[in-house]
């Protein structure tokens, strides 16, 4: 499937990173082309292509630039780079192939945003990734794609990359931006939304880093190239990565609408020989686990995504083999989140440790038959109550396991 | 409302009745002046929102999840259910939520009976506790502050403490320490909390996390009546209700109530001292007489006669009034218009303490000057056609050779560091000198004409005009436990009826 090479163009070419590469392969000729244009264009324009975030909740990424008040003027873009999704890995991998397509989308983003200043937020567990990151903005700065009146167009533009400290919260926009800030990781509440008082109290944009890095191939190739991509509500390509018991792990590229089946089979290889599959996580831990029924239907895009009641999130497929024990699996997936709550809103930071407790009676042999019909309301109750979206991250993933696998968490506790 | 509103204003339906409110005001805000009852935590309504607490949810016409009312803004044509099932549900939930860890140790803890767990319990709970696993412990019984006692156990991390510190004191004593079920209140490393505004985190702790030294284990709340005063302990005279149990005849704590003008929501650590010298042990209980070189006590009628017969004997000569500014606007107004009007004295002095501070303000309500009525006593000579500023007169009197004094003392003797030192010179004057006052240290000067025991503030009506000029009442009046006690309005009463009476004879 290498139909459509956006974010993987760099992929088997060699010292991809640096930036006499990217260039030779017509690299910053979007900023060019972007300068030429004025900022509400490009505005339109990435409205136009059907871009929806890639961190997870699909939002429409100009919908979300255009909502910044006009008469603010300092503004700032934020390059939410901790991708701590649990089964994510693919933010990084646009870091190890091609750092510039991430400067030069941030550099336009910021240009149509109308902001002089970023952050690019990576975790601090990136070693290589950070290391490399930060050779290609001294590479940018030296070639003046950074600083001062960028190849003459009079806007100025300085990057900064900061390194966060490992906390799952600090990847939800608002917790990333407190966090920026250095306070507390600890998302805020909403109105006001960043596009109108975010970072510093000023207006800001947060996007994903794979959303950034695709705005150069916009520019160039243009709104309906990219939207021509995809399905209808679902537009381009996006990065998928693929763990657990398939023949090729790793992080591949698909047009959205792609079927999760072809997916795992074409592109990661299929299962591994022997194993048989029990569900697949589709979008990151807290999305909601499909059954092999299921997945045999599914696509990946937005829509088919929700119509299974799961969701597309990070593109984080984690594959389940039938060996894999469900009550071993919400376990760690509920130690998760009752070791990332930030603790501020009552019903995540009660719940996730409710919810955990209980599952450590579970393990114990302590628990009662009715304690899943428990976990089940505790979540519901959990859901869409909270600031941020982790309470109901930890609720989702919960619900569909009890839901989807009840006779087996059942046995579990008749095994004694 | 008799004020001219230019603010643009919505409307907008409150459980199916329209409400109007100025724009930008929240759906709780709007709730609370309606007397919709919204389960809430951590919305207070003189710190910043933070929406953490998700007890406050309201269901809004369209939209598909509910949502906290704090942050809302009522918007035109908005339609806000805080009733139905759904929100009912939640309101359930959020509190079976915040008392999942509670450790639910209500028959120790001092906020029984004023507590938000308890009271939404009741209406807004009333489910069975399905939470039957451990519960997280945490430190209890910490020194946090010389006024302050802090249990995170029973904390429920609404933040309002954390806020007030950042947004009030702006000292920024209290941080949130580690994250989810774990997280916990606290100061930094060692450090206390020591400024004079701490036993507010007692008043907006919803829960028994915060308590106070002072009041601690002292009294159950449910047996305390409460009544609204004027704190008297500076020119700002913040409102306040005094917390009492009238049938032990102890005063037992004040708190702060509500005045946008002159305190907001708040009052500080000194004004919470005011009662301290109200105990009865603390109090002169009794008239006490010079009468053949002997001290000693007597009763009211007796001292009216006294107080009577020293007006007859001194009339013509010159009588002076050493007066504290710590009286009501009525208790003046009654003195001077007996004192000035109908007996003709003209020289007043103010009584004030020798090392007042006058212009001392800490930024957000206590100041220099230590008495509640500095202005209201100018306004009461004023209108008896003495203009005076504000100055302490009290050398000016001891060397009037006036022949008689009748001095009224600070009634809160706490705010005068000379206090003492006062009496006892005033008690050496050859004139006699008439002291009113409800310390009990005034006994031990005894070189006093006489000493007339007085009510204090809690059991008093009346009006301070503070530091602007805001009058505002002394409402409710407690019976004074000092039964030989004299109101002054009173006094004076009878002593003009005499002077009347004797006058005709």
């Amino acid at each position: 499937m290498a139909e459509h090479k956006i974010l993987t163009e760099f992929e088997g070419i060699k010292d991809s990173r640096s930036l006499k590469t990217y260039l030779k392969h017509g690299g910053y000729q979007a900023l060019a082309k972007a300068f030429q244009k004025k900022p509400e264009e490009i505005v339109a324009l990435v409205k136009e292509s059907g871009l929806r975030g890639r961190g997870g909740a699909g939002f429409p990424t100009g919908l979300k630039w255009s909502f910044i008040p006009a008469h603010i003027k300092e503004r700032y873009l934020l390059c939410n780079n901790d991708e701590g999704e649990p089964g994510t890995f693919k933010d990084r991998y646009i870091l190890e192939l091609s750092p510039h397509m991430l400067i030069e989308g941030m550099i336009i983003s910021a240009f149509a945003i109308g902001a002089h200043k970023a952050y690019i937020y990576t975790r601090c567990e990136f070693y290589e990734e950070i290391k490399w990151m930060n050779e290609a903005i001294d590479e940018a700065y030296k070639a003046g794609y950074l600083g001062k009146n960028i190849l003459g167009s009079g806007f100025d533009f300085d990057l900064d990359h900061y390194i966060g400290a490992g906390a799952y919260i600090c990847g939800e926009e608002t917790g990333l931006i407190s966090s920026l800030e250095g306070k507390k990781g600890q998302p805020k509440v909403k109105p006001p939304f960043p596009a109108v008082a975010g970072y510093l109290g000023k207006p800001t944009i947060v996007n994903n880093t794979e959303t950034l890095a695709v705005v150069p191939w916009i520019v160039n190739h243009g709104a309906s190239a990219y939207k021509a991509i995809g399905t209808e509500k679902s537009a381009g390509t996006k990065l998928f990565c693929i763990s657990g018991p398939v023949k090729k792990p790793g992080v591949y590229e698909v047009p959205l609408g792609y079927p999760l089946k072809d997916f795992i089979e074409k592109e990661a290889g299929g299962l591994r020989d022997g194993v048989e599959l029990k569900g697949v996580i589709p979008g990151g831990l807290s999305a909601p686990v499909l059954l092999p029924e299921e997945v045999e239907k599914v696509t990946l895009d937005y829509e088919s995504m929700a119509s299974f009641k799961s969701m597309l999130g990070s593109g984080a497929i984690i594959v389940i083999p039938k060996t894999q024990c469900m009550v071993e699996l919400l376990k760690v997936t509920l130690d998760f989140y009752h070791h990332e709550s930030c603790g501020q809103c009552t019903p995540c930071r009660e719940g996730t440790g409710w919810l955990a407790n209980i599952m450590k009676t579970v393990m114990q042999a302590k628990a009662k038959e009715d304690c899943y019909d428990k976990m089940y309301e505790v979540a519901s109750h959990m859901e869409g109550r909270t600031i941020c979206a982790l309470s109901d991250a930890a609720a989702m993933p919960t619900k569909a396991i009890i839901t989807k696998f009840k006779s087996e968490l059942l046995n579990y506790l008749r095994r004694g | 409302m008799g004020t001219v509103e230019t603010k643009e204003e919505v409307t907008f339906k409150l459980n199916g009745i329209d409400v109007t409110v100025p724009k930008g005001t929240t759906v709780m805000a709007a709730a609370k002046r309606e007397k919709v009852a919204i389960p809430h935590f951590c919305w207070h309504p003189g710190l910043s929102v933070a929406g953490v607490c998700r007890f406050c949810m309201v269901k809004v016409k369209g939209r598909p999840k509910l949502e906290i009312s704090c942050n809302l803004e009522a918007t035109p044509g908005m339609e806000v259910d805080t009733v139905s099932d759904e929100v009912k549900d939640s309101h359930k939930w959020a509190l079976e939520f915040h008392l999942a860890n509670h450790p639910l140790d209500c028959p120790i803890c001092d906020q029984a009976g004023e507590c938000g767990l308890q009271k939404y319990y009741m209406s807004v709970g009333k489910y069975n506790s399905q939470m039957t696993e451990e519960k997280v412990l945490k430190p209890k019984a910490l020194d946090v502050g010389d006024k302050l006692v802090l249990d995170t156990e029973r904390c429920i991390l609404c933040s309002r403490c954390v806020r007030f510190e950042n947004e009030v004191t702006k000292t920024g004593g209290l941080g949130i320490f580690d994250r989810g079920d774990r997280a916990i209140i606290g100061t930094y490393g060692d450090e206390k909390i020591t400024h004079n505004y701490q036993e507010n985190l007692v008043d907006i702790c919803p829960v028994g996390a915060f308590t106070s030294k002072e009041f601690r284990f002292k009294q159950r709340v449910w047996f305390l009546k409460e009544k609204s005063s004027i704190c008297p302990g500076c020119s700002t005279g913040c409102a306040v209700s005094i917390h009492a149990k009238p049938e032990m005849e102890t005063y037992f704590r004040v708190k702060p109530r509500y005045d946008k003008k002159v305190n907001g929501h708040w009052m500080c650590d000194k004004g919470r001292e005011i009662l301290s010298g109200l105990d009865k042990k603390e109090r002169l209980e009794n008239s006490y007489l010079q009468d053949q070189d002997e001290f000693s006590t007597c009763e009211r009628p007796d001292m009216i006669n006294h107080l009577n017969s020293l007006l007859s004997r001194f009339r013509g000569k010159k009588i002076s009034l050493l007066v504290s500014a710590q009286y009501t606007n009525e208790e003046y107004e009654r003195l001077f218009s007996f004192f000035v009007e109908k007996m003709g004295v003209r020289s007043i002095f103010q009584w004030r303490s020798k090392e007042e501070k006058l212009n001392d303000f800490d930024g957000i309500l206590l100041r220099g000057d230590r008495n509640p009525n500095t202005r209201g006593l100018l306004d009461a000579l004023r209108k008896f056609h003495i203009l005076k500023e504000v100055e302490n007169e009290f050398e000016a009197c001891l060397t009037s050779s006036s022949d008689l004094i009748f001095a009224f003392s600070p009634l809160l003797s706490s705010s005068f560091s000379s206090f003492e030192e006062d009496l006892a010179r005033l008690s050496k004057l050859k004139s006699c000198v008439c002291l009113f006052t409800t310390s009990y240290q005034a006994r031990d000067y005894i070189g006093f004409n006489s000493l007339i025991p007085l009510v204090s503030f809690p059991e008093k009506t009346g009006h301070y005009t503070n530091y602007k000029g805001e009058k505002r009442e002394l409402e409710g009046a407690y019976p004074s436990f000092i039964h030989e006690g004299f109101d002054v309005c009173e006094l004076v009463n009878e002593l003009d009826s005499n002077i009347k009476a004797s006058l005709r004879a």
